[in-house]
């Protein structure tokens, strides 16, 4: 079997597989492909004129990344840093991008059935960065789009020229 | 890898040449500046063996390679140029001034062919046949006039000799011979069409019938030729290989006396004249020209140090075995600048860059362990210590192997002006030397590439502006021959370059003058300095006539802000009647700049140490306010904008007892403001990274660093600064 076929394979059968992690009580699962790794949180540096939720810069073994506290784009009612705050650090089209999540819980494997369409919600999430639902027993995974996400414009990650 | 063998076998041994391209425009590229260089050096009179086969080498490897990958047009005319090339290096016929014309133009050409395939092969490309032509032309013997460039002077010796220099090879068998020259049997029979086509470019090589043949994949010409089996053959190679070639001499057919004969005395007959007279009178436009006594010291500006003086021997050195007629001992000057086998390898330069990172991370992991072993207990921990100072030593001396891997050369940049000059000198009328001081002198090749186009524009106004035309040189009592030195050297942490010409220099008056038609405010008490700082003023131009080579105005002043962009100053020296001197200083790497860090509150931010003027605490009474509250502070009579970085950045202030009292005058394009700050921390030396690699372009900032702690420290772009000042 040759790589294509693998590969149409499985984008046919849709399972992918997911990091999850947690956002106040909110279960959010992205892509693995997308994570470079997962560090520790440090205090950034402070970057003037950024809106409350980049925290800042920080080096990331010689490389500056930029730092977006998700918790703070989402509105959650409590954001507080300590040794169990954790930094994802994202690979989006060669741009590397941190962001700061409560903890991170499991990488799953996600089979097609199991994800439904997310409803019409009103939400500080634009609903087109959520691909859907998935339901684990009991529990609701929201799976985002973390690419199309970081790149909105509102997130001021980019400049306007691009 | 494997995968990719077989699967290409499978299909046929249809082998995918294109992954080897980038190699072969590299390679290429090389073999025809190097060409170049050394066609430049060729002395007509002295070529020696070791250098025509240098130039025929060259050739040789860009036509190996164009064939191979199939770029026909490149094959053709390097072909050409390589046949010439062999019956030089071979003395069969003596070099002249209109090949090494012929040959550049034809190293240009192939050149922007090159190009053109390398960008896929769109656009139109460039017509060869001309070049084809006249290679072929001067390949058998004939002597043209060159079609543009102004030719270099025929020293007396060539034209005593010119009976070898014209007597064509292919005359030798005699006379014109009749032949049958069968071609096949091949798969594409159209190939050996192409023949007829050599017949029909090169001039005297004779007369092709085609003979009708009842076979579809055999061609028949009937050939009626003076040059010999073997020159045909070679010829005739370049479209089918000689295996399928038999040519064989018509016995019967009677020798047709006419044409091919008389055409060929014909040439031969006007060629010594053409040649004689470019020695009986040279070109006034003609640069190089042999001159009694070379000027090198006596017109440049400025004495020349020592170290000029070193520097100054090797380009002497180098001037002699271009223009001298006959050079001494032969000094080579490409053994010491470009040896084509030197031992050197191709690497990407983003894995260079991948490396100057992970050590730049090195060095900051190594200074923290200093930093934390501090505290340890000598008599304890010795071992471990002892192992610090050893790593301390080996970071450093890493980061230093490291970096220089970046840099490159001046050379690399020089190389290209010779040619430039001898182009635009000969446009021009104009005489003139060029002379190259320091070219081991190294540079980041970031900065290399960018400080390219400010030297050319220099040296062009040079060559346009301050040497004068050789009749006004002689009037002037100088010698005809103008000189333009290019230098380079390290000076501290930065590289000085130089471009010095010997020509009339700047007039003050002029300048004023046209400082005052365009409305500049000056007054005759300028100093010298800020006079010739004019020259830097946007649409500035001293010419009097408007050439396609300077004087629109656009220029000095994009030459200075260039060299502004990458943290280096200009400076101008001149004297009228004896010279200029344009002075570009630059630091040597873009990625490390000497940095001064300030604290701001909790903050710490880094200015660039050449723009940073001085820095004093304030007094309460130095501070005055104008309008809507903006500050102005009084340093030394001169009044300059105050800029809180409190306010620029939103710097959280936790202790408000503590305020701002010290003031860093900083300077960026001209102008000066004063920015307010808490403390100074000290100046190191920074590693500058970009922001907006990963995250967007930050008013005020012009990139980040980091600090021996590891953390992120922004760079302030002083310029923008001093811009924002002004709204």
């Amino acid at each position: 079997m040759g790589m294509m076929e693998k590969l149409d394979e499985l984008s046919a059968s849709g399972a992918r597989e997911y990091l999850t992690f947690r956002l106040d009580q909110e279960e959010y699962g992205i892509d693995i492909l997308k994570v470079q790794e997962i560090r520790g949180y440090e205090p950034p540096t402070r970057v003037a004129n950024a809106p409350g939720f980049i925290k800042g810069v920080v080096n990331l073994r010689g490389t500056i990344v930029p730092i977006v506290d998700m918790r703070l784009k989402f509105s959650c009612s409590q954001a507080e840093y300590n040794a169990f705050t954790v930094v994802i650090v994202l690979n989006l089209r060669s741009r590397i991008v941190g962001i700061v999540v409560d903890s991170v819980s499991d990488v799953m494997e996600l089979p097609p059935d199991s994800l439904k369409a997310a409803p019409d919600i009103d939400s500080v999430i634009d609903s087109s960065a959520v691909l859907g639902l998935g339901s684990l027993g009991d529990r609701m995974l929201i799976l985002l789009d973390i690419e199309r996400l970081m790149s909105a414009p509102d997130m001021g990650l980019v400049s306007d020229a691009e | 890898m494997a995968e990719t063998h077989q699967e290409s076998g499978g299909a046929g041994g249809d082998f995918d040449l294109s992954q080897f391209y980038q190699i072969f425009f590299e390679e290429a590229g090389e073999n025809l500046d190097l060409m170049e260089q050394m066609l430049l050096n060729l002395n007509l009179d002295t070529a020696d063996d070791e250098e025509l086969n240098g130039i025929f080498r060259c050739a040789h490897s860009v036509k190996g390679g164009a064939a191979t990958f199939g770029f026909a047009d490149v094959a053709e005319l390097t072909h050409k140029m390589e046949s010439l090339l062999d019956r030089l290096r071979r003395h069969e016929i003596q070099p002249n001034a209109a090949m090494v014309d012929v040959l550049l133009e034809s190293a240009d050409a192939s050149r922007s062919l090159l190009a053109r395939h390398q960008a896929g092969g769109e656009g139109e490309a460039l017509p060869t046949s001309d070049l084809v032509r006249r290679i072929g032309e001067l390949a058998v013997g004939v002597a043209t006039p060159p079609v543009s460039a102004a030719p270099l002077p025929v020293a007396p010796p060539a034209v005593s000799a010119p009976g070898p220099a014209v007597e064509p090879l292919h005359i030798k068998d005699g006379s014109a011979r009749s032949l049958e020259v069968r071609i096949g049997p091949l798969e594409h029979p159209e190939q050996a069409d192409a023949i007829q086509e050599l017949f029909r470019d090169i001039a005297g090589l004779g007369t092709v019938t085609v003979v009708p043949v009842d076979r579809k994949d055999m061609r028949i010409f009937a050939v009626e030729t003076a040059s010999s089996d073997e020159d045909l053959l070679d010829l005739f190679a370049f479209h089918v290989s000689r295996e399928h070639i038999a040519i064989k001499a018509l016995e019967s057919t009677a020798p047709v006396p006419g044409k091919a004969e008389f055409g060929f005395f014909d040439n031969a007959a006007g060629a010594p004249a053409t040649a004689s007279s470019y020695a009986d009178d040279p070109p006034p436009g003609a640069p190089l020209a042999p001159l009694p006594g070379f000027g090198f010291f006596d017109g440049s500006p400025g004495a020349p140090s020592q170290h000029a003086e070193v520097g100054a021997t090797g380009a002497a050195a180098n001037a002699d075995a271009k223009v001298l007629p006959k050079g001494p001992a032969k000094v080579s000057p490409a053994s010491a600048a470009s040896q084509p086998e030197a031992a050197t390898i191709r690497v990407a330069i983003s894995k260079v860059d991948q490396l100057i990172n992970l050590v730049g991370e090195l060095v900051i992991t190594q200074a923290m362990l200093a930093q934390n072993s501090r505290a340890l207990d000598p008599a304890v921990y010795q071992q471990l210590l002892t192992g610090l100072a050893d790593l301390d030593r080996n970071t450093r001396d890493l980061q230093e192997s490291v970096m220089s891997i970046r840099m490159i050369p001046m050379s690399i940049v020089f190389s290209r002006f010779p040619r430039m000059l001898r182009d635009l000198a000969g446009k021009l009328g104009k005489k003139v030397d060029f002379v190259t001081q320091g070219e081991a002198t190294e540079l980041d090749k970031g900065l290399v590439e960018k400080i390219t186009d400010p030297l050319t524009h220099l040296v062009r106004n040079s060559c346009d502006h301050g040497v004068e035309l050789p009749a006004q040189r002689l009037a002037a009592g100088k010698p005809e021959t103008g000189t333009i030195t290019l230098s380079a050297s390290h000076q501290g942490g930065s590289i000085v370059i130089e471009v010095r010409d010997d020509g009339r220099g700047l007039s003050r008056e002029k300048i004023l003058n046209k400082a005052r038609e365009r409305g500049i405010d000056v007054s005759d008490q300028m100093s010298d300095t800020e006079v010739w700082g004019l020259i830097f003023a946007p649409g500035f131009s001293t010419a009097e006539v408007v050439t396609d080579v300077s004087g629109r105005g656009v220029g000095m002043d994009v030459v200075k802000k260039n060299i502004a962009a990458l943290n280096g100053t200009v400076e101008i020296d001149s004297a009228v009647g004896y010279g200029m001197k344009v002075s570009v200083r630059l630091p040597l790497t873009l990625a490390i700049m000497d940095g001064m860090s300030v604290g701001v509150g909790q903050e710490v931010y880094i200015l660039p140490l050449s723009s940073v003027v001085e820095s004093f605490q304030v007094k309460a009474d130095a501070v005055s306010t104008v309008g809507q509250g903006s500050q102005l502070v009084k340093v030394r009579d001169e009044y300059m904008p105050v800029i809180e970085l409190e306010k620029v950045f939103q710097v959280p202030r936790f202790n408000f007892e503590k305020s701002c009292d010290i003031m860093v005058v900083v300077e960026a394009d001209g102008s000066r403001v004063a920015l307010l700050v808490d403390e100074l921390l000290g100046q190191q030396q920074v590693v500058v990274k970009n922001l907006e690699s990963n995250y967007r372009k930050v008013p005020n900032v012009s990139g980040a660093t980091i600090l021996g702690d590891g953390k992120v420290a922004l760079i302030l772009d002083t310029g923008a600064l001093v811009r924002r000042s002004r709204h």
